[in-house]
């Protein structure tokens, strides 16, 4: 089986990484982005960043930073999956996407008894909804909803909305009646003026009872890349190295206007847990750390194959259920690279920069 | 290969040395003076003042709390390579890597992360191994998690508590223990608002100070050298002497460490109801011989408060500065980042800025008074060489005194204190006594066997600047900064304790992960291998 292809032709891995090298090398503002990969792979990535001059960025960054958006301009009280199972006697799921069919950590939630479960907006078929009272139906509706729903649970007056004042006066009350409320959302599906709405509504509850929020972490071990980035460099993902110290700029260093604009000449696809392929409409030479069967519109100039973090190879990443990192043991070890392996096989031809620490 | 560091003043108060002497280092440790050996490598360190490298015992330096904080100010750390001075926290060592070479810089080599949750040790860890040149520790968090408060209310057997601080010690690779507001957050999580050391925590029906006697008791049967680590009730508040005092009075002679102690040092006297109670706090140190303490100095400017007392945090939320937050209810403790700005004009600033000063000046044993600001809390640790220099000097905390409010001063006895710390009181507090504290035979003094870790620094008169930029810093005899500015980014290793334990613990915390939770108890446990750098540990000996 190949491991390495250049320009789609399989390749040695010393020839590939060498090409990866001058291709990086030659480039006068490389991205990296995707970055589906585990701290290992992270830390690797944020040290080439570093010497290279190279802007980082996740496939999931829209999320991560819609949700760090509402932290940093407004605060937010948040819980753990492990303590909301135990604690939780009341669960809001708010917008589509948070279904125990779809969410792992609502599937997690709900495995443990005795709790009230309400829906705001899930903008399909709920499915099996036995003992999930589903309130308003569009995630259009909810940006309105949730104001009308927090202004009530303070006491003040709701205009009409989606939703009779009469049922958001009812769900009010049974907010403010849990003991330990948890609302579940999803940063991919809303926007962030409905996450801030509903982190304040969180926080306005907490005068009388006790609520907290839990945002469903993005896939692709975004919330662990997030928090390398964060001691690495002080800064969360769109964070760039091209003046030689890290700057952060959420929409100048957002993968997909960089390549769109023709600014980013060179890019290094990382993808490790899923063949994910970049989403852009540009095409700028590009290095692909991802799956042997990863479909790519067009080759990558170079393509080399990397395992699964915890399947392949041993793994540290973020937990969704901990809430934390843990080590995942490979579940099937197997001798395919892992991306901190091909990071530095690449670095090891580069002639930018000298090796990081 | 042989170093010598040539003709320094040498101030080694473990070893009872303060003179001109050379020190010799060989494969990383002290050695005696060999005979007739020539040097490979020398130093001359004349007219320069030679100390152990520092060692900070409470600083929060990596985990949740501190990330969180990174990720919640980015306007603190705007993109310029060398951040001016008016950006706050410009030089407070932001990243990991940025925080060892700073404290190098200062001639610190070894630092504990004072708080961590047992379930988030892992990240801790990772970012401590991201931090370069100095060695690092920390203290896993025990006192509002379900289990040990369910041991109590089970009122199961010391030995059963003892094998599960033990477990967790192996579990975290921690080097001690701490409790934070012991059953506050556990309270918080039943829609307590306030919670004090005799108040009872609602479903288990023990109090907070049962669960700090608990915990003492098992940390000092286990020989874990570092005493338990206390961060009493009610921080912050008016009139919280009276906590603190309490939890002193508690230790009833046997080993227990006041973290942070300038917040709990408020009385309610005065025009405004608060007032410095430091000085009562200092005389009931004095008199408790098996206590010791971290002041937790406040400095003004800018700062972010990070704790994992997240009901202390909770209140705090809504003076934050700038007006953001986060709260993480989450397991046991929790924890919370509330940025915050101590302002020289501000009443109440102040005052907590002359009771740092005053516990630092009236406890008088330099051997059970740590040096800390409780980094970011009370300030960043970058500030440590201007406290160095106020405590060294009477003059310059009366330059200090005469900008600040005077209704605030009034409310103080810091004017009347005429204390100067000598350098040898210094290095004891900062080298000697932390490392005695900790359980560190090899490091904190400068005897042939120690760890080969060494501060240089020019004998300057300004005291802050001579701690600011150590001349000559070795770790592990290895020179890692001259004149203040990182030459090597080698990086240390984590210290940890491993007590001995009843292996049934371990069947029965499996039990217990999978039934309350859902999940594998292997999930928090902390292997070597996760670390991602060679030999990431190294074993401190218990007593037992």
């Amino acid at each position: 089986m190949d491991h390495a292809w250049i320009d789609g032709a399989p390749a040695g891995l010393a020839a590939a990484a060498a090409t990866a090298a001058r291709l990086l090398d030659a480039s006068r503002q490389p991205l990296i982005a995707g970055l589906g990969a585990d701290v290992a792979g992270a830390r690797a990535t944020v040290a080439l960043a570093q010497r290279i001059g190279a802007v980082v960025d996740h496939m999931h960054g829209d999320a991560l930073l819609r949700d760090l958006d509402v932290l940093r301009e407004a605060g937010a009280m948040l819980t753990v999956p492990s303590e909301a199972r135990v604690r939780a006697d009341t669960v809001l799921l708010i917008g589509p996407g948070v279904s125990a069919a779809e969410s792992r950590l609502s599937q997690y939630l709900f495995g443990a008894p005795d709790k009230r479960i309400f829906w705001l907006c899930p903008d399909a078929d709920p499915g099996r909804v036995d003992k999930i009272a589903v309130i308003g139906r569009g995630a259009r509706e909810l940006p309105v909803l949730l104001a009308a729903l927090r202004a009530r649970v303070k006491g003040r007056p709701a205009g009409a909305g989606p939703v009779s004042v009469q049922v958001l006066d009812g769900l009010a009350d049974a907010l403010k009646a849990a003991k330990f409320g948890v609302a579940v959302w999803s940063a991919a599906n809303l926007d962030a003026l409905a996450i801030e709405m509903l982190c304040g509504l969180v926080d306005d509850l907490n005068a009388t009872t006790r609520f907290s929020g839990l945002p469903v972490p993005a896939g692709d071990n975004a919330v662990g890349v997030q928090q390398v980035c964060g001691w690495m460099m002080g800064f969360p993902v769109r964070t760039g190295w091209g003046r030689s110290y890290p700057e952060h700029d959420p929409w100048q260093y957002r993968a997909a206007r960089l390549v769109d604009s023709g600014e980013a000449d060179c890019v290094l696809w990382i993808s490790a847990y899923q063949a994910a392929v970049p989403e852009w409409s540009g095409d700028p030479p590009t290095i692909a750390l991802a799956p042997a069967g990863a479909k790519f519109a067009r080759a990558p100039r170079v393509h080399i194959a990397v395992g699964a973090p915890g399947r392949d190879h041993d793994s540290v990443e973020y937990h969704e259920m901990l809430g934390s990192f843990t080590v995942m043991a490979a579940t099937s070890p197997s001798e395919a690279l892992s991306v901190a392996a091909a990071i530095d096989s690449i670095a090891l031809h580069l002639s930018t920069g000298s090796a990081a620490c | 290969m042989l170093t010598c560091i040539k003709g320094g003043h040498v101030i080694d108060p473990a070893n009872g040395r303060d003179g001109i002497r050379d020190i010799w280092m060989r494969d990383g440790r002290i050695v005696e003076v060999p005979a007739g050996g020539v040097a490979d490598e020398t130093f001359d360190a004349s007219g320069k003042i030679v100390m152990a490298g520092g060692i900070d015992i409470h600083s929060h330096i990596a985990g949740w709390s501190v990330n969180t904080a990174r990720l919640l100010l980015p306007e603190f750390r705007l993109g310029t390579p060398v951040r001016p001075g008016s950006t706050p926290l410009s030089a407070a060592g932001w990243p990991a890597f940025e925080i060892g070479c700073a404290y190098a810089a200062m001639g610190f080599t070894f630092v504990v992360e004072p708080a961590v949750s047992p379930h988030f040790a892992l990240h801790a860890h990772l970012e401590l191994a991201d931090i370069p040149i100095i060695d690092k520790a920390m203290l896993a968090v025990l006192g509002n998690d379900d289990f040990l408060l369910g041991l109590m209310r089970g009122k199961e057997s010391a030995s059963a508590v003892r094998d599960y601080v033990a477990w967790t010690l192996a579990a975290t690779q921690g080097i001690g223990i701490k409790v934070i507001n012991a059953g506050g957050s556990a309270s918080f999580k039943e829609n307590v608002r306030e919670f004090s050391f005799d108040d009872v925590v609602p479903s288990y029906g023990v109090t907070s100070r049962q669960i700090v006697k608990t915990l003492q008791q098992a940390v000092t049967d286990l020989g874990v050298p570092h005493p338990l680590h206390v961060h009493c009730n009610n921080l912050g508040i008016a009139g919280n002497v009276e906590t603190a005092l309490a939890t002193i009075a508690a230790a009833e002679g046997l080993p227990l460490h006041l973290a942070h102690l300038q917040f709990y040092g408020y009385g309610k006297e005065g025009p405004r109801g608060f007032s410095s109670a430091g000085a009562r706090l200092a005389e009931a140190v004095n008199a408790a011989r098996s206590v010791t303490i971290d002041v937790g100095q406040v400095m003004f400017g800018q700062t972010v408060t990070v704790s994992l007392d997240a009901l202390r945090q909770f209140r705090a939320r809504n003076q934050a500065k700038p007006r953001k937050w986060a709260i993480l209810d989450g397991d046991a403790n929790g924890a919370g980042v509330v940025p915050y700005n101590y302002r020289a004009a501000d009443f109440y600033n102040a005052v907590q800025w002359a009771v740092g000063m005053e516990l630092f000046l009236l406890i008088d044993d330099p051997w059970r008074v740590f040096f800390t600001t409780d980094h970011p809390n009370g300030a960043p640790f970058t500030t440590y060489p201007e406290i160095l220099a106020l405590l060294m000097s009477r003059d310059l905390r009366n330059q200090w005194i005469a900008t600040l409010p005077p209704e605030a001063i009034a409310v103080t006895t810091l004017p009347s204190i005429g204390r100067e710390y000598s350098l040898a009181e210094i290095a004891t507090m900062t080298r000697a006594a932390p490392a005695r504290l900790l359980g560190l035979r090899d490091r904190g003094h400068l005897g042939a066997g120690a760890v080969a870790d060494v501060a240089v620094y020019g004998n300057d008169p300004d005291r802050a600047k001579m701690f600011r930029a150590a001349a000559l810093v070795f770790k592990s005899g290895a020179l890692v900064v001259r004149d203040g500015m990182p030459t090597q980014r080698s990086f240390g290793r984590a210290l940890t304790v491993r007590p001995e334990r009843d292996q049934a613990i371990d069947r029965r915390l499996k039990a217990y992960y999978d039934e309350r939770y859902g999940l594998s108890d292997d999930l928090i446990k902390v292997p070597g291998h996760a670390i991602g750098r060679p030999e990431p540990f190294e074993m401190v000996s218990c007593r037992r």
